[in-house]
């Protein structure tokens, strides 16, 4: 007999057996019983009717028995809170049993019974055994302590069980510290403020020792712990480094990765100059190629990690690209990862060999594994400069393989690489034509298409190849549609005398028979656009694009460095903060995100900004980016978002001229960014030209942009109102008041001259000394003269920035001279020095997040700006009005992040993030700009716009 | 922290569910096998969530074997901890298989308990679980040392006495102290793991090795184990001992239970096994090996006038002539969907699978220096010169018992104190192909 008989099916009468069985007298049969009730449990039957018959068997001394009974318990109690009270004396009775094992058992038990009554007769056997001379029994209470005050928080306070609990850290078994641990950190996870694991440099000692002996798991506890810990400085970081090590070749991959953690956080505060600093990255190189050796579940999830750090800190790595090369009998989704670390880790010193293997892979058979790796060709090319010749050759020798979809995504490929290095390799054109008609796939078609249009004119045939495509026109894809109503319009503007049928029929296919907005509105504004004026429509049509960036596929940098905080978590295996998926009622997601803990680099920021913004990490996310190639696709293909969002509008009237204002502007900025604010960005300088005294063109077009642009409308040139520069007292009866201001593009210097002498003023004449962004008058000083006593007026002095250049303190000081009839004056005024803002400061997205990357955190600086009571919107609105940009916007958890770049008339990119969080009226404004020294002025700026 | 675990055959019926939080109900379970269920090719399998919920599970002895959890825990942990369980179980209840789950239950129940607590892991050592382990195994059948019927793994011919029967090692650690009559044996493994890559211009492009020793006791009190190692053993590249033919790999770990005071100086690992199975060392050997790789592939495709592809297939092996290699299989990616065959022996046989688009190539025994040919004739439609590149890399998949590629050996197995005649000890070798593929 076995016990395979327990699973037998139920019979009628069954429960009446049991009970019958659990109430004899044998032991043997009441044990066999209650295994058999057990049994029934598991598979979902409802034995619950059994509960009192069970519990009448926990009063034995066979501790099989007793444990079959309690699990029982734990199961059944919840349905039964008032029969679970019943067995509420045996289990203070156990508590007190001369057998440890028992007394474990028995609190154990108690604290897995979640019924809220039980607990009051918990707490005093609870007492008792924390202080148990025995430490299974300690360990057991422990986490008892945890389970307790997860049914009765304010019980476990109140009877001060928490203070216990923190003095088994010091405790003597290694296992009963790891389980005080454990359950410290997840009551401390449900309040963030209260200090209760109270880490300092002498119990992290404590840690640190009992590292060293506990099991295993206890180990990881441990190292979770420690990874909260903040070290005071270099040197104390170094020390604890050192002593966590040494787990890195442990056996168990959870124990290495949580060591990984912790180093990696801890590494951050160490100067890179430091010898140590070098070994460290030394070891960390091999137990993360050991991790490959493991199965294939903990491969991937390895992997995962391993792609993180690569992107943190490429140099741990970057020797190691053989262990990445894909294994024949690897799961997909290892190779997959593999290949995507390949790329990561991808360089000028190692690239043929990757390029060797990657062509290998193409030739496999599993379909998706062989698409990425023709990508992956792609990507090299546009990583490596050096490799491109190779990688298009490869791609051509694959093109040739005829294979369906290997064709298809080396075209998609092939067309990112022209973009990225135009008037190269557009010999292999004729070689892709050929294949033209194996294409089934949008997004090899429309990238097809968009070679042939861009290239039309080295395409004899391209004419006859875009036609074929319109055959099917209504069959396509949208991207192929707005692919090919691009390319026919490309193709015209090149090939004007034989393409005019072939453009009519793609505008009247795209405007009349589409009921796609998008398609629809491209399609009129190429049509207006080519009627009215065909050399803007060239301009526009074939402006040249922007260079592709190289590095594609990054996680947002704030991301990463929280990410980075929680490697070998389940965040680091979605790559998704762990706010996103963890149940916010734990709480978890806040106490955790870790202080950024690098010293030397970040102190500076911390001292700057010092608030709690500060240090709590931003779960910001840029979008999934996707690949490169569909951000190409957007910057092509995504329609002119500027419209979209706005209400329809008043139906188009046919060649009006305003409208072709907007639908150009919109236009354009569908074509270079895509993104919403792009096309109040270009109306930014019409909005404020009707207050502006040589508004250049009609402010129609502004005002047109009013009713396209809707809600991304602009608020207009922040100006700071006029200040007394030059009091009467030192100017000799002439007073001066003056601002600046920048209309349409142009620096003017806005001065109200009062003459309050007595005798006449003429002859004025004004200089600037050298200033620090050579600030000039564009012109002389237009004083209508002579200037009378009393009398007051307004003068407008365009300047520019061809003035020599010399470092002002502070940098936005101007010093000037005027000069009139009774003398020479001299004053200083501040500019502020969004007056440098060029409207051309928008950057590209990748462009951001490249520069984002590339500049060091030393130049990062951090500002508070308080009582600002504008949501991201009007505030995103506000700033563009003074020429800063926004190119994204997040919301994560109500909080709003804008990334915004500003240029300055000298060339220098400012990048700045800027943290709204709704209902509270502090923003929190990180900056970083390769020219540290502006970022001050920059804060100012922001400040100033902001609150007026 | 771990929520619920719970062990669900391939049918997804429920053998075991625990919960340890109460944090989710059990519909998880159903949830979870809908999910795994439905789960295609290439989507990871191994983390999988729905709603807050996480689902982390490994497949063992045809079950899944899955642990939820709520919050952001370490899927290393969960993973490890899986894998820890299974080998746990195995070692409580002999064999990993639907039936002896089923059976044991009991013991599997009160197991979980003492090694899980609240979600947080405890313990996976069986020396510390021996304590409060209560409920005795069962076994399907009684444990027989001639029961030679299935020779697995570490299998060899059945004359040679010399060798333990695979199932020799498949029984419960516990059932020891009952009714087996007290039968002290230990096993001492050495598995290596061979990925090879071998270029269309027969040079090695990448080896790696990875190994272990694993130790299976059956002892029951605690006694030390001197395990010696080659004496020219050496990790690393710089040092190296003797001259040339050194035992060497790159990197090396080492249970923590494993004394190493005698290791530096003579190669000679201490421990004090504990019951059940661990690995006691692991290593990692890349780049080179000390002897020529085991097999070596000559391959020639051409295209015949019939529009076929010729695909001739020269296989060496390059071991000593008296080792043999068990039934190791070829296979040949190809999207080729006929295939006509000459092969070199008839008790061979080779067929093209359509799940995996290749030719498999079975072999049933392969002596050391031998050589075998295959002539394989493949119809592709609308062959062209571009579907020669078609024709994917060769894949062997092999075991070579009694062998390791390193090199590596082990000198003597020594028990202090030394027990009485009863003890038996075994040493065994094999190398498997882990990735051995030959690109043409």
């Amino acid at each position: 007999m076995t016990d395979s008989k327990y699973f037998t099916t139920t019979k009628k009468g069954e429960i009446f057996e049991l009970k019958a069985e659990l109430n004899s007298d044998k032991k043997e049969k009441k044990k066999e019983a209650v295994k058999k009730v057990i049994a029934s449990m598991t598979v979902g039957k409802d034995v619950s009717a059994l509960f009192p018959d069970v519990v009448n068997c926990m009063q034995t001394d066979n501790l099989e028995l007793k444990k079959l009974v309690y699990l029982y318990l734990m199961n059944y109690a919840k349905s039964q809170p008032d029969m679970a009270i019943m067995a509420v004396n045996t289990f203070v009775k156990d508590c007190e049993d001369p057998n440890p094992l028992i007394r474990a058992l028995a609190v154990r038990t108690m604290g897995c019974i979640r019924v809220d009554k039980i607990t009051e007769y918990l707490c005093e056997p609870l007492r008792k055994c924390l202080k148990d001379e025995d430490p299974y029994v300690r360990k057991t209470a422990a986490v008892c302590v945890a389970k307790l005050h997860d049914i009765n928080a304010q019980l476990v306070e109140d009877q001060g069980f928490l203070d216990t609990l923190k003095d088994l850290i010091s405790d003597s078994n290694p296992m009963v510290v790891a389980n005080a641990v454990a359950a410290l950190s997840e009551i401390a996870e449900s309040h963030p403020n209260s200090n209760l694991l109270d880490l300092n440099p002498q119990s992290i000692n404590k840690l640190l020792t009992a590292l060293n002996e506990c099991t295993e798991w206890g180990q990881i506890f441990i190292l979770d712990c420690l990874a909260n810990y903040t070290p005071r400085d270099d040197r104390e970081s170094q020390s604890i480094c050192e002593r966590v090590t040494p787990r890195l070749s442990h056996a168990n991959s959870a124990v290495v990765l949580s060591a990984v953690k912790v180093l990696m956080k801890f590494m951050e505060m160490l100067p890179k100059d430091l010898d140590y600093y070098g070994t460290l990255l030394k070891k960390l190189a091999p137990p993360l190629v050991t991790l490959l050796s493991a199965e294939p579940e903990l491969q991937y999830v390895a992997l995962r990690n391993i792609n993180l750090i690569v992107q943190k800190r490429p140099e741990i790595l970057k020797h190691e690209m053989k262990v990445f090369f894909v294994k024949y009998n690897d799961p997909i989704y290892v190779k997959l990862e593999k290949l995507d670390i390949m790329i990561r880790l991808a360089s000028q010193a190692n690239i043929a060999q990757v390029l060797a293997e990657l062509k290998e892979y193409a030739t496999e058979v599993d379909v998706d594994f062989v698409r990425k790796a023709v990508r992956a060709i792609g990507r090299c090319a546009i990583k490596v400069e050096q490799s491109a010749e190779r990688c298009v050759s490869t791609l051509l020798d694959l093109i040739q393989t005829k294979v369906n979809y290997v064709v298809q995504e080396a075209i998609v490929v092939i067309k990112d690489i022209f973009r990225k290095y135009p008037n190269k390799y557009e010999s292999v054109i004729a070689t892709l034509c050929e294949n033209l008609d194996s294409l089934d796939e949008p997004e090899a078609r429309a990238a097809m298409i968009w070679i042939v249009g861009e290239y039309a004119e080295r395409i004899d045939n391209a004419d006859e190849l875009l036609e074929s495509f319109l055959e099917g026109f209504h069959d396509e894809s949208t991207q192929v549609q707005l692919q090919l109503l691009t390319a026919i319009v490309k193709l015209f503007l090149k090939k004007p005398t034989e393409t005019q049928e072939l453009v009519q029929q793609v505008l009247s296919l795209a405007t009349q028979d589409s009921d796609n907005p998008d398609l629809r509105d491209r399609g009129y504004i190429y049509w207006r656009l080519l009627s009215t004026d065909p050399v803007a429509a060239k301009e526009v049509v074939l402006a040249e694009k922007p260079l592709i960036s190289e590095e594609t596929d990054l996680i947002e940098p704030t991301l990463l460095e929280e990410l980075i905080c929680h490697i070998g978590t389940l965040a680091s295996v979605y790559h998704k903060p762990p706010s996103a998926f963890v149940e916010g009622s734990r709480g978890v997601q806040h106490k955790r995100i870790p202080i950024r803990s690098g010293s030397g680099e970040s102190s500076e920021s911390q001292d700057t900004g010092g608030a709690p913004g500060a240090t709590e990490a931003p779960a910001a996310v840029i979008p999934s980016q996707g690949d490169l190639l569909g951000d190409l696709l957007n910057l092509d293909l995504t329609p002119p978002t500027s419209t979209a969002g706005a209400p329809p509008g008043p139906p188009m009237p046919m060649g009006g001229m305003d409208l072709l204002g907007g639908g150009l502007d919109s236009l354009l900025g569908g074509d270079i960014g895509g993104s919403p604010s792009m096309g109040s960005g270009f109306g930014a300088p019409a909005a404020v030209m009707p207050s502006s005294l040589n508004a250049p063109v009609g402010g129609g077009l502004g005002d047109l942009f009013d009713l396209g642009g809707g809600v991304g409308m602009p608020m207009g040139t922040f100006v700071p109102p006029k200040t007394l520069w030059l009091p009467a007292m030192k100017g000799k009866g002439l007073e001066i008041m003056g601002t600046f201001a920048r209309r349409a593009g142009v620096i003017q210097m806005e001065m109200t001259l009062t003459n309050k002498a007595m005798s006449v003023m003429t002859d004025f004449a004004i200089q600037f000394n050298r200033n620090s962004f050579g600030l000039a008058p564009a012109g002389p000083l237009q004083v209508p003269t002579p200037l009378s006593p009393n009398q007051t007026i307004d003068v407008s002095l365009p300047l520019n920035n061809g003035g020599p250049v010399m470092k002002m303190e502070p940098l936005n000081n101007l010093q000037v001279a005027v000069k009139n009839n009774i003398d020479v004056f001299y004053f200083s005024c501040q500019y502020p020095i969004s007056m440098l803002f060029v409207e051309d400061g928008k950057m590209d997205r990748q462009v951001f997040l490249a520069t984002w990357k590339d500049i060091p955190n030393e130049n990062e600086a951090q500002f508070q700006i308080n009582d600002c009571h504008l949501n991201s919107d009007a505030a995103s609105n506000k700033l563009q009005g003074s020429n800063v940009f926004t190119i994204a916007k997040r919301t994560v958890e109500g909080q709003d992040m804008l990334y915004q770049s500003m240029k300055l008339t000298n060339g220098i990119c400012v990048l700045t993030e800027l943290r709204v969080q709704t209902g509270s009226p502090t923003y929190t404004v990180s900056l970083k700009c390769r020219a540290a020294e502006v970022s001050q002025c920059v804060f100012q700026c922001y400040e100033a716009a902001l609150k007026n | 922290m771990i929520s619920q675990i719970f062990i669900l055959s391939s049918k997804g019926d429920h053998l075991i569910y625990k919960d340890f939080r109460g944090e989710v109900g059990k519909d998880a379970v159903t949830v979870f096998y809908e999910k795994v269920t439905a789960l295609t090719g290439d989507q990871p399998p191994v983390v999988m969530s729905h709603k807050e919920l996480h689902f982390v599970h490994i497949r063992q002895g045809g079950l899944y074997w899955v642990v939820t959890t709520t919050a952001d825990s370490s899927p290393f942990t969960l993973v490890e901890f899986l894998n820890r369980l299974t080998t746990l179980i195995k070692d409580y209840c002999g064999s990993l298989s639907e039936k002896s789950v089923r059976m044991n239950f009991a013991l599997i129940y009160e197991l979980l308990d003492e090694v899980v607590d609240n979600g947080y892991i405890q313990t996976t050592s069986t020396d510390i679980l021996k304590n409060f382990i209560q409920t005795e195994a069962v076994t399907s059948k009684p444990f027989s040392l001639f029961d030679l019927s299935n020779v697995g793994l570490f299998g060899a011919e059945t004359q040679q006495s010399k060798v333990a029967p695979s199932a020799a090692a498949a029984r419960p650690i516990m059932s020891s102290r009952g009714d087996q009559g007290g039968k002290s044996e230990i096993f001492v493994d050495v598995v290596e793991r061979m990925s090879v890559v071998i270029g269309s211009n027969g040079v090695l492009m990448k080896v790696d090795v990875e190994g272990q020793i694993r130790v299976k006791c059956y002892m029951p009190s605690c006694l030390e184990m001197r395990i010696g190692l080659n004496e020219e053993f050496s990790i690393g590249k710089s040092q190296l001992r003797g001259y040339g033919a050194a035992v060497r790999v790159d990197e090396c770990s080492f249970h923590q239970a494993v004394k190493l005071d005698e290791f530096d100086q003579h190669r000679i690992l201490k421990v004090c096994p504990s019951q059940g199975e661990h690995v006691v060392m692991q290593y990692l050997l890349s780049d080179e090996l000390p002897s020529a790789p085991p097999f070596r592939l000559f391959p020639t495709i051409e295209r015949d006038n019939g529009g076929r592809l010729l695909m001739y297939l020269k296989l060496r092996c390059d071991l000593p002539p008296k080792r043999a290699d068990r039934e190791p299989c070829v296979s040949v990616c190809s999207r080729s969907p006929s295939l006509s065959q000459e092969l070199s022996s008839p008790d061979q046989k080779a067929e093209l699978r359509a799940e995996t688009r290749a030719v498999h190539w079975d072999i049933p025994r392969f002596p050391g220096g031998a050589q075998l040919s295959a002539l394989f004739k493949l119809e592709v439609p609308g062959l062209s010169s571009a579907s020669m590149m078609e024709v994917g890399p060769v894949g062997l998949s092999f075991e070579l018992p009694k062998y390791t590629c390193t090199g590596l050996q082990i000198r003597f197995l020594r028990l202090t104190p030394v027990q009485a005649g009863s003890s038996q000890r075994w040493v065994r070798y094999v190398t498997h192909s882990d990735s051995y593929t030959i690109r043409i």
